[in-house]
């Protein structure tokens, strides 16, 4: 068995596991967070992506010996019952998902974006996702959501977008 | 995933001294960024007995010029390839490899040493490397060797690493810094693929006779592993440069080439694409010759 001592979500966990457990396997059987997704269990999806150390990452490509006293946020920590994320609100305001089940992941790398570049082109959030998939929405409505955001983000008012 | 002993090492010399003491009588696997190995892990029948983790190594994640070149840690992950300002000045093809590799949650584990020790045919960190003639280094508990590249690899998913072995670093010797070079990569996709064929070319040029010096060109995906183009080479080497120059140049290539047809593309597709890129690729390297002597930069840094 591995011990493990780790931040997650502010908050300082640890956990007795074998050592081939993945840090997704970690968040969703021993913490309970079952935000980040098991979809591919390869690295190709993105279903599972926290941020570890300021950095997206697939988390079921990270042993639990390998992210010992790092830090972690998956989307639990991004939001509260009463106080929603920006890319939350904007998600919902304007329909951004439809299956919900690569939601997560794709709101965890766009929060990682804007962390790094508050005003991202559309290219720029096209690449940021491009290793998120999702097969319902075609991505149009995140992209839209995601620049929403980022105007929330610097101060400014989210332009109108045209509906379809 | 099968059960494995797992220890944490916490430098190149603790990895070492840890593989010395496992690699002997049990299997033992690296692991780094893990993108590759854990894909692999997930579905292996045997498993390692024990895997030491080097990402804490922090003596392998550094870029720096020394007197044998630009040294690459074998820990450097693609994100830091991409986002390194000597890197990003000296050789943009790196960056523009680097940003093919996977999507930003692969590239922010993933290693460059990692890409090469997995020896995938179709890697995307092999060719620019390779067309810039870089050495590597490796440790293991007799010293330090150091061989070219293109002597790495074996064959697919081979390279001559031993199991107490650690590759350290990746260098591209000081003659070829500022080395125009381009690297292009086609897949079926813009995200996430694999590459049907990648290429890089890098040229000098003599400008008073208008002509390619040390042009070097690398192929992906078409051979068992990442293999240089001598023909093509050999045909421009002191040539006068013209479009009809490099074109034959990409001709003479897929005689270089050695491609198989597979689920992804047919032998045939893959030679008409080795003639294309290299032909691209040169033009671009050239095209990147010229913009630097306008600018009066040489690509290496402080020039």
């Amino acid at each position: 068995m591995v011990n493990v001592t780790l931040k997650v979500n502010g908050e300082t966990r640890s956990a007795s596991v074998p050592p081939e457990t993945t840090l997704l396997r970690l968040l969703r059987d021993q913490f309970n967070l079952t935000g980040a997704k098991l979809g591919c269990d390869v690295g190709d999806c993105g279903a599972c992506t926290v941020i570890v150390d300021s950095k997206p990452v697939n988390s079921c490509l990270m042993l639990v010996g390998q992210v010992e006293g790092r830090e972690v946020l998956t989307i639990e920590g991004l939001a509260n019952a009463d106080h929603l994320h920006p890319l939350q609100k904007l998600f919902e305001h304007f329909g951004s998902l439809q299956c919900g089940f690569c939601g997560p992941g794709v709101i965890i790398s766009a929060k990682a974006l804007l962390d790094e570049n508050p005003d991202p082109s559309t290219e720029e959030i096209r690449d940021a996702l491009g290793g998120n998939l999702c097969r319902c929405t075609g991505y149009t409505k995140m992209i839209e959501a995601i620049k929403g955001a980022s105007c929330i983000l610097r101060g400014e008012e989210v332009p109108a977008v045209k509906s379809a | 995933m099968k059960s494995f002993e797992f220890f944490a090492a916490k430098d190149s010399n603790d990895a070492l001294t840890l593989l010395a003491q496992h690699a002997a009588n049990a299997k033992v696997k690296i692991i780094a960024g893990g993108t590759d190995l854990l894909a692999d892990l997930k579905f292996a029948a045997h498993g390692p007995d024990v895997v030491v983790d080097i990402s804490r190594a922090d003596d392998l994640k550094n870029i720096t010029i020394t007197e044998q070149g630009l040294s690459i840690g074998a820990l450097v992950t693609h994100t830091q390839i991409m986002r390194s300002p000597l890197i990003r000045q000296m050789f943009p093809a790196l960056v523009a490899a680097a940003h093919t590799i996977g999507a930003v949650q692969t590239r922010n584990l993933g290693t460059l040493g990692g890409n090469l020790v997995t020896a995938v045919p179709s890697m995307d960190s092999g060719p620019t490397l390779m067309a810039l003639e870089a050495m590597v280094t490796i440790a293991g508990n007799g010293g330090r060797r150091q061989v070219p590249l293109s002597e790495f690899f074996v064959g697919p998913r081979k390279t001559i690493l031993k199991p107490d072995e650690l590759l350290v670093d990746i260098i591209i010797p000081e003659q070829n810094l500022g080395k125009p070079t381009h690297f292009l990569k086609f897949g079926l996709r813009k995200g996430q693929a694999l590459a049907l064929v990648n290429v890089a070319a890098s040229v000098w040029v003599d400008w008073e006779k208008h002509a390619f010096l040390a042009p070097r060109i690398a192929l992906g995906a078409v051979a068992p592993k990442v293999i240089r183009a001598p023909q093509a080479e050999a045909y421009l080497e002191g040539r006068t440069i013209s479009p009809e120059a490099m074109a034959e140049a990409g001709r003479i290539a897929v005689g270089d080439a050695k491609p198989i047809s597979d689920f992804r593309a047919s032998a045939e597709y893959r030679r008409h694409l080795v003639a294309v890129l290299t032909k691209r690729a040169l033009e671009s390297a050239w095209a990147l010759a010229q913009t630097r002597r306008l600018e009066g930069s040489n690509g290496k840094r402080n020039a």
